[in-house]
């Protein structure tokens, strides 16, 4: 993975830009010291370093937009940054870019119940969202399992998923207004603090959401606020093979139900989990199935019923289904530990992110098999079923040379396998600086053109998170002119009009 | 192609419109691009050399019920679609409007490209999402003659910018769409709709913000104008069949007064008259607007404009957070201009859905935005369509 060649000149600059920085935010909010900025070497890829130029922390958005101006007029590149947990190396510093951290901005700006809005600065932890509402009733519904750290602004900026995203949808269909700020330091705001508030507009909003941070630093999300369900209840499913359980994710749907979360775990993941958990799993399990149901408590157990049945008529070696909620809490732990399990398992791990349309699952997950003997690496799989949400899990050893390079190639190929059949390379963990290089397998060289003159009405210096997304530079200047298909027109001689 | 038949382009392949839109880029030509036209009175109007007609792209590329996904050209129709879809249990959750009641113009045409170029959303939005909340992936040509694709056909998707939002609600003023992928969902197995009269505006907003603060999952809350001219409100419970009739229990005991049940067939023909508008029956010279807002606003807000004369009849869906109206054709310049007044004092969005050309050219269909945003809607139409070749004047209103 290479990056782009950082400036030894804006290097050497890097005492008098801490300066001119600290009269935009104050003395102790720039971070030039070499041991302080360690900690922000890398987001939640550790495979990944770079020690960032200065990492500074603005306490206001105007603070922000002083910051960007500046860095624009000295062709100073930025990178944003919320909690760093960053599964694609999105928050990956530059050595020669100032890290732009969000961790100050984190207030709730304004609960407004009746039109069931939050304002939120972008460093506002999503969980907070939900506890600050909960007494009303409410929640936010996108739901990432980092949701105890990750930041509502790196939730926007990779619309991150969660479990529940099946049902509820994710980051870009609960946001209702976003205030950003431009390269230039320009403030731009969109939509607004209430439903429909961004109607008979160009839907840019939609475009910075998922922008992983390359478009605009994000400064003010309103979000959706929901009802918190009535009742929730888990059913677990285990199934002698993994095709049966891919054939009864399909059928659930096909029922007619779309469950709240829809997780799969195959048997490595549940042996790795039954010592944590003190529980066994049946020894002809192969894999096992949750399915949440909620809603109104009548509802919840009709819809109970129906996936009972599907799940019979599927093969089910077992159903469990939870009457409590101490019971939905404890079928649910085997599936929050299943990472840390893995992790306890081997030294390293490497988890990849992509998402295959649903009937695909078995066909991709025997590929998975076959090229885990090719590398001679162990694997496992836990992942977002409903959705087609993979996250094979790669174990490997850093400290045995060449087992990084060959986890990544696993995982690359795991990731050609997705687009291949359909799919895409990240269903919520972005593209960053680790699935850059693949973009290409995606998109044709005028689809990833279509989207780079996006990038130039944003940001045409290129000034912003750099590097990320994109195999090759814009080059916005030479996109400006029309290109000329060497003057060549169809059939010029036949009037078409 | 013959010289006669000229001034509308119907094409039937992606690879045609591109051919076209690059020979009408190296002849310096511009395009009103349409689906079937049914709704061109919708935004403002275009000035454009020829016509880029893409009804003809009507095939369905592949329907996987399982998958809940469908990708279709552009000008499959809607109720071919929703017909479709209907087979197989299905629907599409953000219930799009054809307005063509208001346009003179035969509904049945109405397009899947059109309703992506609009992006305009139905009564369920307030529950289910907007019509970008459903659009996973879009293949078209920009105003160079490059055919792209963006997005996928998967929920989940984060590769690359998310172009698919962008063109959707765009107005054909970036890309002539070719095909659409859109997420499908189950319909409900049960629907029924209780029908109260109304009470003053505030009172009504009130009932629909205690509805709506409960997990019941309402996927309509209008205050209409009922056939015999007096006003009713309507709750729209869908689900399971257990699950609709403990939900309308629950609601029926936070009414203030008994409500009439509408069940199946004649509710869903209700929420299509509510989703087409029809109580508002605006006279011929009569202007139509659509206003966003945030519902706690929406009483005091229409009670102003009516006073002031800028509403003549209206109603209200959304659980209180659009408001439809008519305004009287007398003095359109001087009224338009001071209902846009109001709404944007308290930050609403006014949208003119029916005017004569001249006004909508003078105020613009949309309501405007700011400078700064102008702007960036300027360069990214740019990123698209260097030349302006696309709908000339769909989104913007020359100063
Ligand atoms: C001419 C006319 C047209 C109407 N058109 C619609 C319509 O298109 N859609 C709709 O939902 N409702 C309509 N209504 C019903 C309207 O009366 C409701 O009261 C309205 O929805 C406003 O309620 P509110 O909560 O603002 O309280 P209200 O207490 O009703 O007051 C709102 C304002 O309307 C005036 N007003 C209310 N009722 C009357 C009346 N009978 N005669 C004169 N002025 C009155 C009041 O003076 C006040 O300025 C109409 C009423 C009138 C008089
Ligand atoms: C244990 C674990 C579990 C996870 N589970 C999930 C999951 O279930 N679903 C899921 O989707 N993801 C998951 N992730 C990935 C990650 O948490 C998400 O991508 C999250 O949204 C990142 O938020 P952050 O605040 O940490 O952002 P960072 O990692 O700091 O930054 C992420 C990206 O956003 C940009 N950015 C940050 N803030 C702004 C801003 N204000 N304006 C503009 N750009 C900005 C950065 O430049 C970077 O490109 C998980 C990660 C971990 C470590």
């Amino acid at each position: 993975m290479q990056m782009p060649e950082p400036s030894q000149d804006i290097m050497n600059q890097r005492e008098a830009l801490a300066v001119a920085l600290r009269q935009i935010v104050g003395q102790e909010w720039v971070i030039s010291d070499e041991a302080e900025r360690r900690p922000y070497q890398c987001d939640g890829i550790t495979a990944y370093m770079a020690m960032p130029l200065l990492v500074v922390l603005p306490g206001s958005a105007a603070e922000v937009q002083q910051i960007l101006r500046f860095c624009h007029a000295k062709g100073i590149k930025v990178v944003p940054r919320g909690s760093g947990t960053s599964l694609s190396g999105g928050a990956l510093p530059l050595e020669d870019g100032i890290l732009l951290v969000t961790s100050r901005l984190c207030n709730v700006l304004e609960v407004d119940a009746a039109n069931r809005v939050a304002r939120l600065q972008p460093g506002v932890p999503n969980i907070k969202i939900s506890e600050a509402v909960q007494h009303l009733g409410l929640c936010y519904m996108p739901d990432p399992s980092s949701q105890l750290i990750s930041t509502i602004g790196g939730n926007v900026a990779e619309n991150a998923g969660g479990v529940h995203c099946l049902k509820y949808g994710v980051t870009a269909n609960h946001i209702l207004g976003l205030e950003a700020v431009l390269m230039t330091g320009e403030v731009i705001r969109l939509g607004g603090a209430y439903l429909g508030a961004a109607e008979g507009e160009m839907d840019l909003m939609g475009v910075l959401t998922g922008s992983e941070g390359l478009l605009a630093m994000v400064t003010e999300i309103a979000v959706r606020l929901e009802p918190v369900p009535e009742v929730a209840r888990v059913i677990s499913m285990s199934f002698a093979s993994v095709e049966q359980a891919c054939a009864c994710v399909g059928a659930i749907v096909g029922a007619g139900i779309i469950p709240a979360g829809l997780e799969f775990m195959d048997r490595k993941v549940l042996d790795a989990v039954s010592v944590l958990i003190r529980e066994t799993f049946d020894s002809n399990t192969a894999a096992l199935l949750l399915c949440e149901l909620d809603g109104t408590a009548v509802e919840v157990d009709a819809l109970v019923d129906v996936v009972s049945d599907v799940a019979r008529t599927q093969g089910a070696i077992e159903t469990k289904v939870s009457t409590t909620e101490e019971e939905r809490q404890r079928i649910w732990s085997s599936r929050k530990l299943a990472f840390s399990a893995i992790g306890k398992l081997c030294p390293d791990y490497y988890c990849t992110d992509g998402t295959i349309p649903r009937n695909k699952l078995p066909e991709v997950l025997n590929k998975m098999a076959d090229m885990s003997v090719k590398y001679g690496l162990d694997y496992a799989n836990c992942f977002h079923a409903g959705d087609g949400n993979l996250h094979p899990i790669i174990m490997y050893d850093a400290a045995k040379p060449g087992d990084l390079e060959k986890a990544e190639a696993f995982g690359a190929d795991v990731l050609i396998a997705c687009v291949d059949a359909g799919g895409v390379l990240s269903g919520e963990h972005g593209v960053g600086v680790e699935k850059r290089d693949l973009m290409t397998h995606q998109f044709t060289d005028i689809d990833l053109n279509q989207q780079q003159m996006v990038k130039c009405a944003f940001d045409p210096a290129e000034l912003l998170n750099p590097g990320k997304v994109f195999p090759t530079a814009c080059r916005c200047a030479e996109f400006g002119r029309m290109h000329v298909r060497n003057g060549v027109v169809r059939f010029p001689d036949i009037p078409r009009f | 192609m013959t010289q006669t038949e000229t001034a509308c382009l119907r094409p039937s392949t992606t690879q045609d419109v591109a051919d076209i839109i690059m020979d009408a880029a190296a002849a310096g030509h511009t395009l009103a691009v349409t689906g079937n036209g049914t709704r061109r009175g919708f935004g403002n109007p275009v000035a454009a050399s020829r016509e880029l007609t893409l009804g003809g792209l009507d095939q369905v590329v592949f329907y996987d019920p399982e998958d809940l996904v469908i990708r279709a050209g552009v000008g499959l129709t809607l109720d071919e679609l929703e017909s479709m879809l209907a087979q197989k249990g299905q629907y599409l959750p953000f219930e799009p409007p054809r307005y063509t009641g208001l346009y003179g113009t035969d509904g049945q045409r109405s397009t899947l490209g059109g309703a992506v170029a609009t992006a305009l959303s139905g009564p369920r939005r307030i529950l289910s999402g907007a019509v970008r909340d459903f659009v996973l992936g879009v293949e078209g040509v920009n105003g160079q003659g490059d055919v792209f694709k963006a997005g996928g056909r998967t929920m989940k998707n984060v590769t690359g910018y998310d172009l698919s939002k962008l063109v959707t609600g765009a107005c054909g003023t970036l890309a002539a769409l070719t095909t659409v992928t859109i997420k499908v969902l189950p319909a409900p197995r049960a629907e029924l709709t209780l029908v109260l009269p109304a009470s003053t505006l505030e009172e009504d907003r009130a009932l629909f913000e205690k509805i709506r603060a409960l997990p019941l999952g309402v996927g309509g809350l209008a205050r209409r104008v009922a056939v015999d001219g007096k006003c009713e409100v309507v709750i729209r419970v869908e689900g399971t069949v257990p699950g609709v009739a403990g939900n309308r229990q629950v609601l029926e005991a936070l009414l203030p007064t008994p409500p009439r049940v509408v069940e199946q067939e004649e509710s869903q023909a209700l929420w299509r008259d509510i989703r087409e508008l029809s109580c508002l029956a605006p006279k011929a010279d009569e202007l139509v607007w659509r206003v966003n807002l945030p519902a706690t606003a929406m009483p005091a807000f229409v009670d102003e404009a009516r006073k002031a004369g800028c509403i003549n009849r209206f109603f209200v869906d959304w659980a209180g957070g659009i408001v439809f109206s008519t305004m009287r054709g007398v003095q359109p310049e001087v009224d338009a201009l001071r209902y846009r007044k109001m709404a944007e004092k308290i930050g609403a969005r006014a949208m003119i859905l029916r005017a004569p050309d001249s006004i909508r050219s003078q105020f613009g269909a949309f309501p405007p935005v700011a400078a700064g945003v102008a702007a960036l809607e300027q360069r990214t139409r740019a990123a698209f369509d260097p030349a302006g070749i696309f709908n000339p004047g769909r989104m913007t209103v020359q100063a």
